[in-house]
């Protein structure tokens, strides 16, 4: 789609501000009720999705042009997906997530994309990472010594698709996730030299050909392994995978390693043996939660009905937020003897962001920094000693607030009682 | 026009350089498009002017400081909060923008069961504060996402909570107010450092002078914090909602019961409604499905109510004989809520609301009493946190033919005025044909019992320039229709007098001659000597309406 495809979307933005709020039902207090992380930072109206539609109208109507503090307001959407799930509580026919992510598609077709940016596509070309200064020669350093299955030759349970941070940055983690894997009896396969990078922040931050390119290479190596399905531990590679390569034709099953963890210890094939005594909250990857619907293919267009009311010829899929992947690391918490669980106020489809979404860390650090420094004080809010997630990027970030909180993955938390490594 | 350097240099040392931006990407963010939804204007295809800058103060001090150089300079001003209409937005080519959204701060005192808040403090923050303490608070009809500030001295409007807990503009106890020329005045028991108990003195009262009936529009100064009456809830301190997105459902806890009340005849609609007050039993009331439509409500709460269904569905679910027979069933009907203060109570509301229902005719809706149905009714109601489900046909909707008067005259009328708008709707496809009837609104107004604030929404579609003239055609017919048949003024174009069709405000000779010799003049007189004294520079926009005492049309 262009940006001129969404003039009526634009159009028929109400203006409501629904966008800029967790859903109402859901509001607990006065001080944890923004869902937007650069809205309620930045605080003009242009950063809302609300706004957004009316900056995205100008663009078309050329009234601005994708430069500038314009660019630096569209830059800015993390990518959450918050407002989209908050929108449609009212809305069937407004997609603001899309619309957003069609605007920083628009800055990089005028040319204006950031030196960063570019530095990362340059890196996810040469070095089929976007972690800038990391090698493909060292992305499976991680697996070494690991009887992992040869992917590229043997058939498999599980594909391990770790992603960049586990690849390059928690190491030790991707090595105890396999190990927890074989435990329990699956076989677990890995691509080695043929690993590489899933792509999906060049899709968040507008890079399209970069993340297609990334994206079919992928594809085209999967179609040769012969996998149960594939297995990631990070949410932004989940949704990358499980939501945008499924619309680029890639059609084998997509679990986030949660989502198999769980399904692992419901079938007793896993059994806890250390008690874990911490009260822990945890907080919603956005794209393993309210982004990690997996994707429905759809073709039609629109259709109004009863003169004007605006609908879809044949039915469109819907997506709110409402099939992510939430039960399942709750579920592992709830199992590992010790540990308390005390929910945060923003939590599920409506959860707030971590601050790393939609490449900010690099392309808004300060935006990033604020956001991940506003969800820690509402983790401290419940009293727990934990925060607990389940992608690596929030790990990342949120522990960078320093908020003096402890920050971990729930896979650190399975290993500990399994007492695997240990 | 851009700001003078000098004026913006001055902003920025008052509110900070974060604060104020005259980008074009924030100038054009602050603009409404009057095809859309404007509150009771248009639809016209323009948009409102381009601010010079839009400012975000922090304090009162800023404020006052940010109005006095505009003073200084002669440079209009408009504040708002949630720019949900167009009354929020400047009206000229040499105005600011003040967004308020940064002055968020509220207090509960519990023991006064008062609230004090800033402007952006809105009204599902308050209400989830508030039933802390036991405590809930008046939300109109525009929905939870709206300042009460705003609601409350600078605007008007009824809801479902009106009929027991009041309209916000009687709940006003205590403000404080950056007059338009940079003075400020603090209303009531606040001004004589008593506290915020009272909007009417020990000291001075100006609330009527300030507010009045319909408000001010923001054209008067700023409202920088006001106090309003809060009201017992007898419910938790936090109301959980289960179920999936965007269906929600609160826990109906056991002391509430929702109802929609299905009358035999407007007749039986109207003294059902007179009873409901004169019997104080409710505590949510709201002819509010409705808004979807007669021919189509039934199949909407199906589609609103299950996360799985979407406006795809509604063909079908319109051709299910038992969704028809439901639709039939309640043709004139109405939601209410019912709260009891403790167990005697709820029994004898309960037992007086079936007594009524008897007397009347009337019943409660069978497929409104399911347990999922009185849940969803009660979220729905008690924050109107699905209120943008009016926009949900096409994005957007206006309202007219309003109905504030007596009940039984409505009642007399409501069926030719159905007819009325069921005949555009199947002679045109401007708007969504829903069966003609679509009057929404709250059982009581100013007034109190036997009036109403009804009004019907027309659903259009603001991207389709054929759906907005074609709305905008009805929207012309019906003040003639409504004047020719008896009627007041209609409430869709209630604020064409505020904006001009550009989108412009109106010069003093515009207004002079729209008021001049017309029932209001003499109020519009008062409004000119009241402006004179607290905005002379005229520096707000013209939704405070003003007529020259000396005009005489012979002297054009």
């Amino acid at each position: 789609m262009s940006i001129k495809e969404y003039r009526d979307m634009q159009k028929r933005c109400s203006s409501c501000n629904f966008c800029k709020w967790i859903p109402f039902d859901k509001v607990k207090s006065a001080r944890f009720a923004e869902n937007c992380p650069a809205q309620a930072y930045y605080q003009y109206n242009a950063y809302s999705a609300r706004g957004r539609f009316q900056l995205g109208l100008c663009l078309v109507n050329d009234e601005l042009k994708p430069e500038g503090e314009t660019q630096k307001v569209i830059q800015s959407c993390l990518s959450c997906g918050a407002c989209d799930v908050a929108c449609k509580i009212c809305r069937y026919n407004l997609e603001p997530y899309e619309h957003n992510l069609e605007l920083k598609r628009e800055v990089v077709k005028a040319g204006n994309e950031l030196p960063v940016q570019t530095k990362m596509a340059e890196s996810l070309k040469e070095e089929h990472t976007m972690l800038i200064g990391r090698k493909m020669a060292d992305r499976d350093a991680w697996a070494r010594g690991l009887s992992l299955t040869d992917a590229r030759a043997e058939s498999c349970d599980v594909l391990f698709f770790p992603g960049c941070q586990y690849a390059y940055e928690r190491p030790e983690e991707a090595r105890k996730a396999v190990r927890v894997l074989q435990r329990a009896g699956v076989k677990v396969g890995y691509l080695f030299d043929q690993d590489a990078c899933c792509g999906g922040r060049m899709h968040q931050m507008g890079l399209q050909d970069s993340f297609e390119k990334a994206a079919s290479a992928n594809i085209a190596i999967w179609e040769n392994v012969q996998a149960g399905c594939i297995v990631t531990p990070c949410g932004d590679c989940y949704h990358a995978l499980k939501r945008r390569y499924a619309q680029l034709g890639q059609k084998k099953p997509v679990l986030h390693l949660t989502e198999l963890l769980d399904q692992l210890i419901k079938e007793g094939r896993l059994t806890f043996t250390k008690r874990i005594e911490k009260t822990v909250t945890y907080h919603d990857p956005c794209h393993l939660g309210r982004l990690g619907e997996a994707y429905e293919p759809w073709n039609g267009h629109e259709k109004k009905i009863r003169s004007q009311i605006v609908t879809w010829e044949p039915r469109r899929p819907r997506y709110n937020g409402v099939h992510g992947v939430y039960d399942a690391p709750r579920d592992i918490l709830k199992a590992i003897p010790g540990i308390t669980l005390v929910e945060m106020e923003r939590i599920r489809e409506y959860s707030f962001c971590c601050g790393a979404g939609g490449g900010c860390r690099d392309v808004d650090p300060e935006l990033s920094k604020w956001t991940a420094g506003e969800r820690m004080e509402e983790a401290r809010a419940t009293g727990a000693d934990v925060l607990v997630t389940a992608c690596p990027w929030c790990v990342k970030n949120l522990s960078e607030a320093h908020s003096g909180m402890e920050v971990t993955d729930v896979l650190t938390l399975v290993c500990e009682a399994l007492e695997e490594g240990e | 026009m851009a700001l003078d350097r000098n004026v913006y240099a001055k902003l920025q040392e008052i509110v900070g350089e974060r604060w104020v931006s005259e980008d074009p990407v924030h100038l054009e963010t602050y603009r409404c498009a009057s095809v859309q939804t404007a509150s009771h204007y248009g639809p016209y295809d323009n948009r409102t002017p381009v601010p010079q800058a839009v400012v975000l103060p922090g304090s009162t001090e800023e404020v006052q400081q940010v109005v006095r150089l505009c003073n200084e300079y002669k440079i209009g001003f408009k504040a708002s909060t949630t720019f949900w209409a167009a009354a929020g937005y400047v009206g000229d080519d040499n105005s600011i923008q003040l967004d308020m959204r940064r002055m968020n701060k509220w207090e509960i005192d519990e023991k006064n069961q008062i609230a004090v808040m800033e402007p952006y403090a809105i009204a599902a923050q308050i209400q989830a504060e508030a039933m802390k303490h036991g405590l809930s608070c008046a939300i109109t009809g525009a929905g939870c996402s709206t300042s009460i500030l705003a609601s409350t001295a600078g605007w008007n409007g009824g809801g479902p909570s009106t009929i027991s807990m009041g309209n916000n503009h009687d709940n006003l106890l205590g403000a404080e107010w950056v007059l338009a020329n940079g003075e400020i005045v603090r209303l009531g028991s606040l001004g004589s450092g008593s506290g915020w108990f009272s909007g009417e003195g020990p000291v001075f009262s100006a609330r009527a002078v300030l507010r009045g009936g319909q408000g001010m529009g923001g054209d008067m100064g700023v409202c920088t914090r006001i106090a309003t009456k809060l009201s017992p809830w007898p419910g938790p301190d936090h109301l959980p909602t289960y179920g999936d997105a965007p269906a929600y459902k609160a826990d109906l806890p056991d002391n509430f019961r929702a109802y929609t009340i299905c009358f035999p005849s407007w007749d039986a609609w109207a003294r059902g409604y007179t009873a409901f007050y004169d019997n104080e039993i409710i505590y949510l009331g709201h002819r509010q499905f409705n808004m979807f439509g007669r021919d189509l409500k039934a199949a909407m709460i199906k589609i609103i109510t299950d996360p799985d269904k979407q406006l795809a569905d509604l063909n079908w679910l319109l051709e299910d004989p038992e969704t028809q027979r439901q639709n039939a069933d309640m043709k004139i009907d109405t939601q209410i809520v019912i709260a009891g203060m403790t167990e005697r109570d709820l029994a004898w509301k309960e037992a007086a609301l079936d007594e009524i229902l008897a007397d009347v005719g009337a019943h409660k809706s069978e497929m409104m009493l399911t347990k999922e149905m009185v849940d969803y009714t009660l979220a729905y109601l008690i924050r109107m946190g699905h209120k943008n489900l009016n926009y949900v046909y096409a994005g957007s909707y206006e309202g007219n033919m309003a109905w504030s008067s007596n009940v039984f005259v409505d009642a007399e009328w409501m069926e030719t005025v159905v007819a009325l708008k069921k005949k555009w709707e199947d002679e045109h496809d401007y708007f969504a044909r829903v069966g003609g009837d679509s009057g929404l609104g709250s059982m009581t107004r100013a007034g109190g019992g036997g009036s109403t604030g009804f009004e019907f929404f027309i659903h259009y579609d603001g991207s389709d320039i054929h759906s907005v003239k074609g709305t905008r055609k009805y929207m012309d017919y019906t003040p003639i229709w409504m004047k020719e048949h008896g009627f007041g003024q209609d409430l869709g174009r209630v604020n064409d007098t505020a904006r001009r069709e550009d989108g412009y405000s109106y010069t003093q000779e515009e207004h002079n001659k729209l008021f001049y010799g017309t029932p209001s003049a003499h109020l519009m007189k008062y409004q000119w000597k009241m402006r004179e004294m607290m905005n002379p520079n005229h520096l707000g926009g013209t939704y405070y309406r003003t007529l020259d005492p000396d005009y005489r049309p012979d002297a054009d």
